[in-house]
């Protein structure tokens, strides 16, 4: 690996002002798993580290009444066996425990993931489904991103130099919301998806309301299945509903060809996942 | 000009301070191997899938080749040589001889210490969640079948 | 069981030291002023080397010594059998990811950054890839030389890219085919397997300036060939190169392999320090040696009752590059494609073909998975077409004892149909299954290597028991197999055995481990040493005590007179002798007829909106001689299948223009625990086996049938056959949507 100058400021204001410092040669450190593995493929030479083990107040797990407040530094592995957000969003839990391995949820942190953008990941599309949004701090003040609209392409976000990710803000689900996530991982049990879909409806009777459908492992980014959502907002959920508007995804979806799957097989797969995970939201069996 | 930039990492390991000055760059692998000469923790793929470098790190179980020295700093480390009570055997380590659960021996250091913070958060776990835990522990001579009987074997005579 | 060593469950005796991490491998081995070697690598298939320029690199502070293809093109062309590999290339590369120019430096990112610093200037040069594209006239020639390289058996008529081709033929092929009712023929093609060894290829070279010796930590295990390689290649005399033993961290082929051997040794020669060379796992991917990409063409005859009256096997084998890093620069398979099947009329030609695409290597059983693939997935279609239950054909036509196999070898204690019923009736394999599941079934068979070994027990006056060995384990547990020998055969309990392993000063030669040969020869090898040390004994007791010789013998401890019954202990005869009782054995142990058949079938469900395969059942029967150590025997079982099962669903190093891609375990996934199926294992105990204690070799075997039986079980559950490995859930997706197209 190249060399580099490690920083460790103990206050969130320090670390800021080394981001703003540094620029475009500066990195954040949380938990180092995607960053270090990009380091010793030199497809990352930054020279200098930001590392954030140090700063306080970003390691916390807060539930009020309404919002559920994740720092970045959380590990997976606390997201995964939180009490608080077994809680508050129990859907969360089971996406973090399918993330990686024990070891890798052991280092890896929410603000790591996220920042690092990779749309295989299996956070993202959970947390578009549960509307969350981020809180993205600098030294000229701070914003809340919808999660949403975080991820521009391949590994970027909106995020700026000088800009860190502070928390995740999670709204609480309504009493009538259902979730489901399903990663289709055909090759082995340790693995990226080849896709995977999270799906969120809130039943008023038969009805579905607030309907959230996101891919992982779909397109550059994780995908916010809006045509799915309209097909079946205020509907009466039915089977055909269902597989009428899984159809939409195909449009929706822009898969490169991998190691997982080719972008024709994920395309389909898409559909696939998309009507069997809304079909598990919705109780409804084909 | 090529600079390299020294730390001093300074940790705990297996319950005995030690310290190296290292580049920034070095991995904790490396810094366990080569700086404090702990050859028990070997390294496999490098990228953090095979779990051969599995240390416990502040007690959990982390991938030692995808984490820097300088982020070790302060901790306390757990390696395989620090599972034995000088000649007394972990009873996952004498479960993995009794029941087979190595072969060519290069992945067994980090097999059992993932499976020792297996059994230290869960200390009776069924065999999916033993399955679970252990997925990111790779081996290419067990076929793993006795590494879940060392594993369960472990569970029963610790009680 | 016996009540000592043989037949018994015993731990490993490498228990301790593995499981407490003081197991030392070749990584391990520190020595003061270690430099680190690295090597740059070809980006290009096929390539003149118009240039390299090393100026920039070698004045870099911390680097030693930087050597290219002109450092190295003396010691002439690197291999053990066949040799047509330059050490470093020089005049031109032959495939994306040939070793370059090496360099010597202060740590690890020294050597990295001096590499980036190598300039070189390629021309690039018309490549093939494919085989068959290989074969044309007008293909680019990769070895204008080739009939000067040492090593081959076969002699190229006019240049071509074939560097071996095999013909047999029994019987009257074209006639065969005229009598059949039915011809069935198909193309199976498989792909490239990594050995997957979680221990990277680790070499530290010494050579100490006091007397030349060149000492060698290697994870290799068969140091002795290796050694008379480098001998070669260095121009020095064998005896003045020691491999010092370590511990191999997995091989399955790979261990035998020695590409950094040389380098590491003129970058030691080079620089006057130590050099360590521990390839990452890129390199492993990137530049290593895989199992080979073979395409099988069959052809075969049958009536209408399922007599199969001709067979035709094609058996074309993508060599890559060079072909020293098979050690004989070939794999076996083209046989195994035709299977042990009663076919009167057989054609059989194979044909190894240079392609500027990675070198392939050895892996488990090579080129066994890839014939047995084709047979196996071949004679199931067969039976289908004619409407035979595949279990039923393949009871109808497997040999019998005393039939010859289709290439004409008569095979000793078969139990063919034995093993594929108990394989049968384990797996519940007529039993009612519900939609979308499959069980396929599958049989191979493999005799057991053979070789040249040796041992040597001793006795000590403290009571010590020392069998010594030169062999380098690479976690098959033979050191236990000779420690339950010498147990068995001296009548002591197997912890009181300790094992001593030699480095390669100790014996001339020794074949080492490799092809299911580990047990036979190395138990032989400690039984004979048994022998010579018991009448070793009983001529010490005649000294020392004054007994008549022909009048003793050794049982249970102790040597006993039989006229008067008197006995006593080894241990109190050697305490009073003072000094060790040594018995030595030298033995070269032939390669029998005797096989042993494993016969699986493998119980899917597939889902057929994805193609996804889930394993949810395996089982496997094995005609088996004496198990020597059940632990250990059922460890080369599972960990065979773990193989197989990677083999035939997810294991693939993929290939862009001769560039490797998949370039990590991120990349290229094995089996994790979580992937293993239930797995059922029957044992077919018998009497017949090889060597002194009945044994068959058992390391190499269970590995071919699984992807053939997995291929089945697809084909069972949802009608679409798979011809090419991986079988993903794409491909299957794939057939299934033509079937569906099809059906209209």
């Amino acid at each position: 690996m190249h060399d580099f100058q490690f920083h460790t400021p103990s206050s969130l204001e320090e670390a800021l002002t080394l981001l703003e410092e540094y620029g475009e040669d500066a990195r954040p450190m949380a938990g180092g798993t995607a960053l270090v593995v990009l380091m010793k493929q030199s497809l990352v030479s930054a020279g200098h580290l930001v590392s954030l083990a140090r700063v306080p107040g970003l390691d916390a797990i807060q539930a009020e009444d309404h919002e559920l407040h994740i720092g970045a530094l959380v590990r997976h592995r606390d997201v995964e066996t939180s009490p608080l957000v077994r809680g508050f969003a129990p859907f969360l839990c089971d996406v973090y425990r399918q993330v990686a391995t024990v070891r890798i949820r052991n280092m890896a942190t929410v603000g790591g993931g996220l920042a690092h953008a990779d749309p295989a990941q299996d956070p993202p599309p959970a947390y578009m489904v549960l509307d969350a949004r981020v809180r993205l701090v600098s030294r000229a003040g701070e914003r809340v991103v919808p999660v949403r609209e975080l991820f521009t392409d391949y590994y970027e976000t909106v995020i700026q130099p000088g800009e860190l990710l502070t928390e995740v803000i999670v709204p609480r689900p309504a009493p009538t919301a259902m979730f489901a996530y399903l990663k289709f991982l055909p090759r082995t049990e340790d693995d990226y998806a080849t896709v995977a879909v999270a799906a969120k409806v809130e039943r008023d009777g038969a009805i579905c309301r607030n309907v959230r459908v996101a891919l992982a492992a779909a397109g550059p980014t994780p995908i916010r299945a809006t045509a799915v959502e309209q097909a079946l907002e205020g509907q009466p959920a039915t089977p055909a509903l269902v597989r009428d508007a899984a159809e939409q995804v195909a449009d929706q979806v822009d898969p490169l060809d991998d190691f997982r799957g080719s972008a024709a097989y994920k395309r389909d797969m898409a559909v696939v996942f998309t009507r069997r995970a809304l079909m598990r939201v919705l109780g409804l069996s084909s | 000009m090529v600079t390299t930039t020294l730390h001093t990492v300074r940790v705990t390991v297996n319950g005995v301070p030690r310290e190296a000055t290292v580049p920034v760059y070095r991995t904790l692998v490396d810094f366990l191997r080569y700086d404090l000469g702990l050859t028990g923790t070997k390294e496999a793929c490098s990228v953090g899938v095979c779990g051969a470098c599995t240390v416990l790190l502040n007690g959990r179980p982390v991938a030692s080749c995808i984490t820097l020295a300088v982020q070790a700093d302060g901790a306390e480390i757990t390696t395989i040589e620090g599972l034995a009570d000088g000649e007394r055997l972990h009873p996952l380590q004498q479960a993995f001889i009794e029941c087979g659960g190595f072969q060519c021996g290069i992945c067994t250091p980090g097999q059992i210490v993932a499976a020792k913070a297996l059994l230290d958060a869960n200390p009776h776990p069924t065999d999916d969640e033993i399955k679970e835990w252990m997925m990111g522990n790779l081996c290419r001579c067990t076929g793993y079948y006795q590494i879940l009987d060392a594993i369960k074997r472990a569970a029963e005579v610790r009680g | 069981m016996s009540e000592y060593g043989i037949g018994r469950p015993t731990p490993r005796v490498d228990g301790v030291e593995k499981v407490t991490g003081r197991a030392r491998y070749a990584a391990d081995i520190a020595l003061p002023g270690t430099l680190w070697g690295k090597t740059l690598h070809s980006p290009y298939a096929h390539a003149r080397i118009v240039r390299i320029d090393t100026s920039a690199a070698r004045r870099l502070p911390g680097v030693h010594a930087v050597i290219t293809g002109a450092d190295t093109r003396d010691g002439g062309l690197w291999g053990r059998g066949v040799k047509d590999a330059p050490v470093l290339a020089y005049d031109r590369v032959r495939y994306a990811g040939e070793r370059v120019a090496a360099v010597a430096a202060e740590d690890e990112d020294i050597a990295q950054r001096a590499l980036d610093l190598i300039e070189v200037e390629y021309e690039e040069l018309p490549a093939v890839f494919d085989p068959l594209e290989a074969l044309r006239d007008d293909a680019p020639i990769l070895h204008p030389d080739f009939n000067s390289y040492v090593g081959f058996r076969y002699k190229q008529e006019r240049p071509s890219n074939i560097h071996h081709r095999t013909h047999l033929e029994r019987g009257d092929v074209e006639r065969g085919f005229a009598e059949a009712d039915l011809i069935v023929a198909n193309t199976y093609v498989t792909q490239r397997q990594s050995q997957g060894h979680l221990e990277p290829h680790s070499i530290l070279v010494y050579i100490d300036p006091s007397d030349g010796r060149v000492h060698v930590w290697h994870c290799n295990k068969v140091p002795h060939f290796t050694r008379a390689a480098l001998a070669h290649t260095a121009g020095i005399p064998e005896e003045r190169i020691v491999f010092h033993p370590t511990y191999i961290g997995g091989d399955f082929g790979g261990k035998g392999n020695s590409r950094l051997t040389p380098i590491a040794y003129y970058l030691a020669k080079a620089t006057g320090r130590p050099v360590r060379m521990i390839s990452d796992y890129l390199e492993e991917f990137m530049a290593g040696n895989p199992r080979h990409h073979v395409i099988v063409r069959l052809k075969t005859g049958v009536k209408r009752d399922g007599t199969i009256t001709a067979h035709q096997v094609e058996y074309i084998v993508n060599s890559g590059a060079y072909a020293a890093f098979k050690p004989y620069g070939t794999i076996g398979g083209a046989n195994q494609a035709a299977g042990p099947y009663r076919i009167p009329n057989c054609r059989i030609d194979s044909v190894f073909v240079y392609t500027n695409n990675i070198p392939g290597g050895f892996v488990r059983a090579p080129g066994e998975p890839q014939g047995v693939f084709a047979i196996e997935s071949h004679i199931d279609e067969i039976a289908r077409r004619i409407g035979m239950d595949p279990a039923e054909f393949r009871m109808k036509n497997l040999i019998a004892e005393g039939e010859e196999t289709p290439w004409g070898e008569r095979l000793e204690h078969v139990r063919a149909r034995e093993a594929l019923q108990a394989a049968l009736d384990a797996a519940g394999y007529h039993e009612p299954k519900p939609p979308y599941v499959g069980r396929g079934v599958a049989i191979g068979e493999r005799g057991t290597g053979a070789g040249e070994g040796t041992s040597e027990i001793a006795l000590y006056p403290d009571g010590r028991v020392v069998v010594g060995t030169p062999i380098f384990d690479q976690g098959t547990g033979q050191y236990t197999t000779i420690v339950q020998v010498a147990a068995q055969e001296l009548g002591v309990p197997v912890e009181r055995v300790r094992v001593e392993v030699w480095d390669t000063d100790a014996v001339p030669s020794d074949s080492g481990l490799a092809g299911s040969r580990g047990t036979y020869v190395n138990s032989t090898a400690a039984y004979e040493a048994a022998q010579e040390v018991k009448r070793a004994l009983l001529r010490l007791a005649a000294r020392e005590l004054e007994w008549p010789v022909e009048a003793l013998t050794y049982a249970d401890g102790a040597v006993r007179r039989t006229d008067t019954g008197e006995a006593i202990a080894w241990q109190e005869l050697v305490a009073r002798a003072g000094e060790p009782v040594r018995g030595r054995a030298h033995v070269e142990v032939p390669r029998s007829h005797t096989t042993a058949f494993v016969a699986q079938v493998a119980e899917v469900a597939v889902d057929p909106e994805t193609g996804e395969v889930k394993l949810q059942k395996f089982t496997t029967a094995h005609d088996a001689g004496t198990v020597v150590n059940p632990i250990g025997f059922h460890g080369q079982i599972n960990g065979a299948i773990a193989m197989g099962i990677g083999y035939a669903l997810m294991e693939e190093i993929k290939v862009e223009d001769g560039r490797v891609t998949t370039l990590s375990l991120g990349d290229y996934k094995m089996p994790t625990m979580r992937d293993m199926p239930p797995l059922t294992t029957v044992v077919l105990p018998s009497e017949h086996g090889d060597g002194p204690y009945h044994i068959r070799g058992i390391g190499e075997g269970p590995c071919t049938p699984v992807a053939p039986a997995i291929a089945n079980a697809v084909a069972d559950a949802v009608g679409v056959r798979i011809r090419d490995l991986p079988i993903t859930a794409e491909k299957v997706y794939r057939a299934l949507r033509q079937n569906d197209t099809t059906k209209g």
